[in-house]
């Protein structure tokens, strides 16, 4: 078992080191760069020249990826050129922290409505609601986001005006009631991303959850302890239940995807400093340093969760482990 | 979950022959929601496949003193900005689509899947070692991230390239029907499309080579090739059909994202994404819905009946 | 039996998280129709966790100026080539010289100014009464240093030589050759006089620009990483706050010495959606208004219409054409492209009229500007004719066109589309659209790559040098197009020298009228800005370009 974590460990840097030089390469090929986008209309080729000079924008490509990679190991990640009066570890984490946050409350409604969903429609496989639910929530996701938020906006910015157009005002506002008593409830900002986020989530994990309790009620343990005269509680809490949960954790990584590359169409849509929106910003302006440390950054995240998915899922499952190992 | 289930269920098929496709024809036929969603896949994909001949306008041709209509008996999905018809630039993205969707199928699922999965899963080794890696490395990158930084790095470079072929080759016209971005969305889409295909194809054939009859034909001195080509394909066909139909919606919808990025299908070439694009902002919601639902609409329409074809085969097929 | 339980019990939680969603959600409603202005400020204050903005609620009605806005790229005046990032240096620092909201050059920081007969020096007397923020006086040698560093090697700032280069030593000292500039010469603590290359009237007018603003020299070398985050400028607000992506609040500076300004805060509302829809809730003062809100703000039933305003904007938009580059070579084949597309009804359509069809190459407000029009208007017939007398003579015997713009897919210029259609549809003539990221397109530029291409220019001083000389001059680095015609030559250089403003202007025109029938652009709007503005805020002035101006603004209850 150690052996497998300490090689699945090995793996991370691995994938940071190809991640960041391939971005890092792609980057580079495509023609122009941060000084051109920054002089403008004012290029004077002698003075471009000069500026990539002081910057060093001039040297090799290994020996400024090798500058990088020094650079970050330290915990500098450069300039942005979009924003030059803070660095872009200052302007990276806190909006990683903004999209971490609602990454995760999204991904917590998920699966809080999600499982029960998936357990409601198994429990009544046969019925008209089994498919009613799968159907409606499969409908749910097949709604691109970019298709859903407008109508959203005008629904309950405009019409109703209950929610905010946009922006992030943190997770909970306090209003006090006559002065003494405090209040928290959500921020109004967030109703919107989170529905965008979840509405398309449902459908994944409550069809697994499905799935597998249809697998586990099939299997002969069940029908054992049906036959031992448990209690249908008994039976549905400690089988059903507890054997249904354990794929929901290989989900998680799934279900982690889908918000991460939402990020980008909910955060844009909605005026969210994010780290996604950061991202196709700087994308768009050859921001060489924020690109870099954005793309990686994400890249850890993902990789790292799909990981201890990976890792938590060994320990649950010791199949997975020869498996892998094979 | 897709894939969960195929890989599952396909552990006890493997080696299926010719009888299942109409076995599996037969069970999707009296699924009525299966039927539905084939229908409006063909309905769709049909309309862009013949926009030429079907579609009332061109969808460049213009009227600016029509601009932002509804729909009227002239147009029957009204006029976007320019006044030009919804309905034949709704067709025409469709074929835009259905380009792309092929595209990337052939390229990405096709080839490059099934030849890596076969490749890795018959050769193993360090092959396999390779490819396997290859494959793990990109499943864990971000995918759409990803392809908008390729898409915006690469894109002048391809728009280079089909310069240099059209001065090198009697090829013209290239760079007018978006060749370039239609070339560097699928080349992107590719990239990332068939680590799912080579998983399954090589797990099959780790399982097929432990099959008597392929032992059989090795031990008779059958080369490689002659073992992929003569008996391994044809019994993982219809596995990769499977998997294949499950991943065309995500294909459709991604090359639809990256265009609304601004970073996918080039106009002239109409796109959902440019369509969607125009249409997304509440007050343009507000006061002309019609320039969202019409492409809103046909999207969603489209997306769903692929994920309810893919769960349809997938839970006909699971359940033999 | 106990199964059917179950579910019920798992439904009534599904129902539990609804409920409580629901529930937030109405309860924001109740509380946000019960005191609109409490639940507003207390939702943005209490989260950002300065307690400040929430219990200043009550007297922020005063003296406070709300306005949208976004972040600066910075706020270091030698760096900033935006309009973003200028609005808040322009109130934070000033110069030698600025400019009133009506377009004239006024001392500053120097409290007179006289050029030599030659027009070659320029010396500048400072007022005593200039100081810091800190409260530290300003003096010549601050001015030298600031401009100083503003051209040196390790700046690197691509504005140095556009702005600061017509000082002599000024290129010496940006490559790195001299480590002063050896045209700026402090006389004494009150006085600096600078050496010009020739004499140039638009110099004066250059020095409004923030890169030739003044800095603290010992707290710009006490922090030089971080300085602009806490500015000591000399300008007529100082930065109190600046949280990213937030918010920015700009304080009186009470001891300006042009007149101290009437609304004690300015507080820029960073982030939050829609500037209008926050207008319209009472979080703003000020709001711009889109292409999709114009309607509204036009019809006199709707509660905007009195509070909405539109003023002139500096800024051209235009289609050039590649003159070195065939077909545009030839000027009859450009003419038959401006003549064959109708910019009224593309702008009508596609704009709803927010801009304004140009009527040269020269805004409105600009001096030497004129309202008659010069530039070739729809006439499909003219177009045709023109296409005739090219040395093509006819669409099919011309070479492939295509057309570069900035932007991507979907992004697209919808207007651009528009005129490729009618240049089909009018001539016969096919033109490709190809869109490029921003730094592709620049690179394609430089080598010249470009055949036709969209662009605008937005004027960064109010004098006609700004965009005739420098996008037309066939010495210019800024011309784009490869544009050389003696006899405009001539007048452009002659207006550089010329000092009877009268002549230089009516020298400008004529250049003007040239280039225009010379087709190498064809004009296509001057662009408007459209706001709404408070009742409470007077004197609020949307001028055609980025200037001093928050401190004519009062809050009226």
């Amino acid at each position: 078992m150690t052996a497998y974590v300490v090689r699945r460990l090995a793996w991370l840097p691995i994938v940071l080191f190809v991640v960041s030089f391939l971005s890092f390469a792609i980057m580079r090929f495509g023609p122009g760069d941060p000084v051109t986008v920054a002089a403008g209309q004012y290029r004077d080729p002698e003075v471009l020249a000069r500026i990539r000079a002081e910057k060093g924008l001039d040297d090799s490509l290994v020996i400024q990826y090798a500058r990088w990679v020094s650079a970050a190991l330290r915990g500098d990640f450069g300039d942005s050129i979009l924003q030059r009066t803070f660095t872009v570890s200052e302007l990276m984490f806190p909006k990683m922290w903004v999209s971490a946050q609602l990454g995760v409350i999204a991904l917590a409604i998920v699966f809080v409505v999600g499982v029960p969903l998936g357990l409601i429609a198994a429990r009544l496989n046969g019925t008209w609601i089994d498919p009613f639910i799968v159907s409606s929530l499969l409908f749910l996701q097949a709604i691109p986001v970019l298709v859903l938020i407008p109508p959203l906006l005008w629904l309950f910015a405009l019409q109703f005006r209950i929610l905010p157009v946009g922006g992030w005002g943190g997770l909970i506002d306090i209003y006090w009631v006559g002065g003494v008593v405090a209040l928290p409830i959500p921020d109004p900002h967030l109703y919107l991303p989170l529905l965008a986020y979840t509405l398309g989530g449902f459908a994944g994990v409550a069809r697994l959850v499905r799935i597998t309790a249809l697998e586990v009620t099939r299997e002969d343990y069940i029908r054992t302890a049906r036959a031992k005269g448990l209690s249908e509680a008994t039976v549905f809490f400690r089988h059903i239940l507890r054997n249904s949960l354990l794929p929901i954790v290989t989900s998680v990584g799934l279900a982690l995807a889908s918000v991460v590359e939402g990020a980008f169409f909910v955060e844009t849509l909605l005026g969210i400093p994010g780290i996604g929106s950061f991202l196709f910003e700087a994308s768009r302006s050859r921001d060489y340093d924020t690109i870099m440390a954005t793309t990686v950054i994400i890249a850890f995240v993902f990789v790292l969760t799909n990981l201890i998915v990976e890792l938590t899922y060994g320990f649950i499952d010791p199949r997975v482990r020869v498996q892998a190992s094979r | 979950m897709a894939t969960a289930t195929l890989e599952r269920s396909s552990e006890r098929d493997v080696g299926a022959g010719r009888g299942q496709w109409r076995e599996l024809w037969g069970r999707l036929r009296v699924k009525k929601l299966a039927v539905i969603s084939m229908v409006l896949i063909v309905v769709i994909y049909g309309s862009g496949l013949f926009a030429p001949l079907l579609a009332p306008y061109s969808y460049t041709d213009q009227n600016l003193d029509r601009a932002l209509e509804g729909p009227s008996r002239d147009h029957w999905l009204g006029t976007d900005r320019l006044g030009r018809d919804m309905l034949s630039r709704a067709m025409y993205s469709a074929r835009t689509t259905l380009i792309v969707t092929a595209a990337v199928l052939l390229t990405g699922s096709i080839v490059l899947g099934n030849g890596l999965g076969l490749l890795a899963g018959y050769r193993g080794g360090w092959i396999d070692n390779a490819v396997m890696r290859a494959g793990e490395i990109l499943s864990s990158l971000p995918g759409i991230p990803m392809l908008i930084l390729i898409n915006a790095g690469l894109a002048p470079r391809a728009i280079e390239a089909t310069r240099w072929i059209e001065d090198h080759t009697p090829l013209t016209g290239l760079t007018g029907t978006g060749f370039a971005s239609y070339l560097i969305v699928f080349a992107g889409l590719s990239l990332f499309s068939w680590i799912g295909t080579a998983r399954l194809i090589r797990a099959l054939v780790f399982q097929l080579r432990e099959r008597d009859f392929i032992m059989a034909a090795e031990g008779l001195g059958a080369t490689g090739r002659r073992v992929i080509s003569r008996h391994l394909l044809p019994n993982v066909t219809f596995l990769i059909v499977l998997q294949l139909s499950s991943g065309l919606g995500a294909i459709a919808g991604s090359e639809i994202v990256l265009t609304w990025f601004g970073v996918g299908v080039q106009p002239p070439a109409p796109s959902f994404g440019a369509m969607l694009f125009d249409g997304s902002g509440a007050r343009t919601f507000q006061s002309h819905p019609h320039i969202l639902l019409v492409p809103g609409v046909i999207v969603t329409l489209l997306l769903y009946a692929f994920v309810l074809l893919g769960d349809a085969v997938n839970d006909s097929f699971a359940r033999r | 039996m106990s199964g059917q339980n179950r579910v019920l019990a798992i439904l009534l939680g599904v129902l539990a998280v609804l409920v409580v969603a629901v529930g937030g959600l109405s309860t924001v409603l109740l509380l946000a129709g019960g005191g609109d202005d409490d639940a507003s400020t207390g939702g943005s204050g209490i989260t950002t966790g300065t307690s400040g903005g929430a219990s200043g609620g009550g007297a922020a009605a005063s003296g406070v100026l709300r306005l949208p806005g976004t972040d600066p790229v910075t706020l270091d005046p030698a760096l900033a080539g935006d309009a973003g990032s200028a609005q808040y240096i322009v109130e934070v620092f000033g110069g030698l010289v600025t400019i009133t909201p009506d377009l004239e050059i006024v001392p500053d920081i120097a409290e007179s100014f006289e050029v030599s007969p030659d027009g070659l020096q320029y010396t500048f007397h400072l007022r005593g009464d200039a100081f810091f923020h800190s409260g530290r006086p300003v003096t010549a040698d601050d001015v030298r240093y600031s401009i100083e560093r503003a051209a040196s090697p390790e700046l690197a700032s691509p504005l140095a030589l556009p702005y600061l280069g017509d000082i002599v030593g000024t290129r010496e000292r940006f490559f790195g050759l001299a480590e002063t500039i050896s045209g700026i010469e402090v006389i004494d603590d009150a006085t600096i006089r600078f050496t010009l290359d020739a004499p140039k009237p638009y110099f004066l007018a250059k020095l409004t620009y923030p890169t030739a603003f003044v800095i603290d020299r010992q707290q710009v070398e006490a922090n030089p990483r971080n300085w602009t985050r806490q500015p000591n400028g000399t300008g007529p607000y100082r930065l109190r706050e600046w949280r990213l992506g937030e918010r920015i609040v700009l304080a009186a500076n009470d001891r300006y010495h042009l007149g101290a300004p009437k609304v004690q805060e300015v507080h820029y509302l960073l982030s939050g959606g829609s500037a209008l829809t926050r207008f319209e809730n009472g979080e703003l003062d000020v709001a711009p208004i889109s292409v999709n809100d114009i309607e509204r703000a036009r019809d006199p039933s709707s509660q905007l219409n009195p509070l909405y305003q539109t003023s002139p904007e500096f800024s051209i938009f235009y289609i050039a054409f590649n003159t070195n580059v065939p077909p545009f070579d030839d000027v009859n084949v450009r003419r038959a492209l401006a003549l064959a597309i109708d910019r009224k009804k593309v702008a009508e359509v596609t704009f709803n009229n927010m801009v304004l069809t140009a009527t040269g190459i020269m805004p409105p407000q600009l001096p030497g500007y004129t309202a008659s029009d010069k530039t070739y208007n729809f006439d499909p017939d003219a177009a045709r004719a023109a296409l005739a007398a090219s040395r093509y003579g006819s669409a099919e015997a011309l070479p492939p066109i295509t057309m570069t713009e900035v932007g991507g897919g979907a992004q697209a210029g919808i207007d651009t589309q528009a005129f490729v259609e009618q240049w089909k549809q009018e001539l016969g003539v096919t033109v490709e659209i190809q869109q490029t990221d921003f730094a592709t397109f620049l690179d394609e530029q430089d080598a010249g790559r470009l055949q036709m291409f969209n662009g605008g220019w937005i004027m960064d001083y109010p004098d006609p040098e700004d965009i005739l000389d420098l996008k037309f001059h066939s010495e210019s680095q800024l011309n784009d197009v490869a544009y050389s015609n003696a006899e405009v030559d001539s007048l452009l250089d002659e207006a550089r020298v010329v000092r009877d403003p009268e002549r230089r202007i009516q020298l400008y025109q004529q250049a003007e009228e040239k280039i225009v029938s010379d087709a190498v652009w064809i004009p296509l709007y001057f662009s408007l800005n459209h706001s709404v503005v408070a009742k409470r805020v007077q004197g609020w002035i949307e001028p055609p370009m980025v200037l001093p101006r928050l401190r004519f603004v009062e809050i009226v209850e």
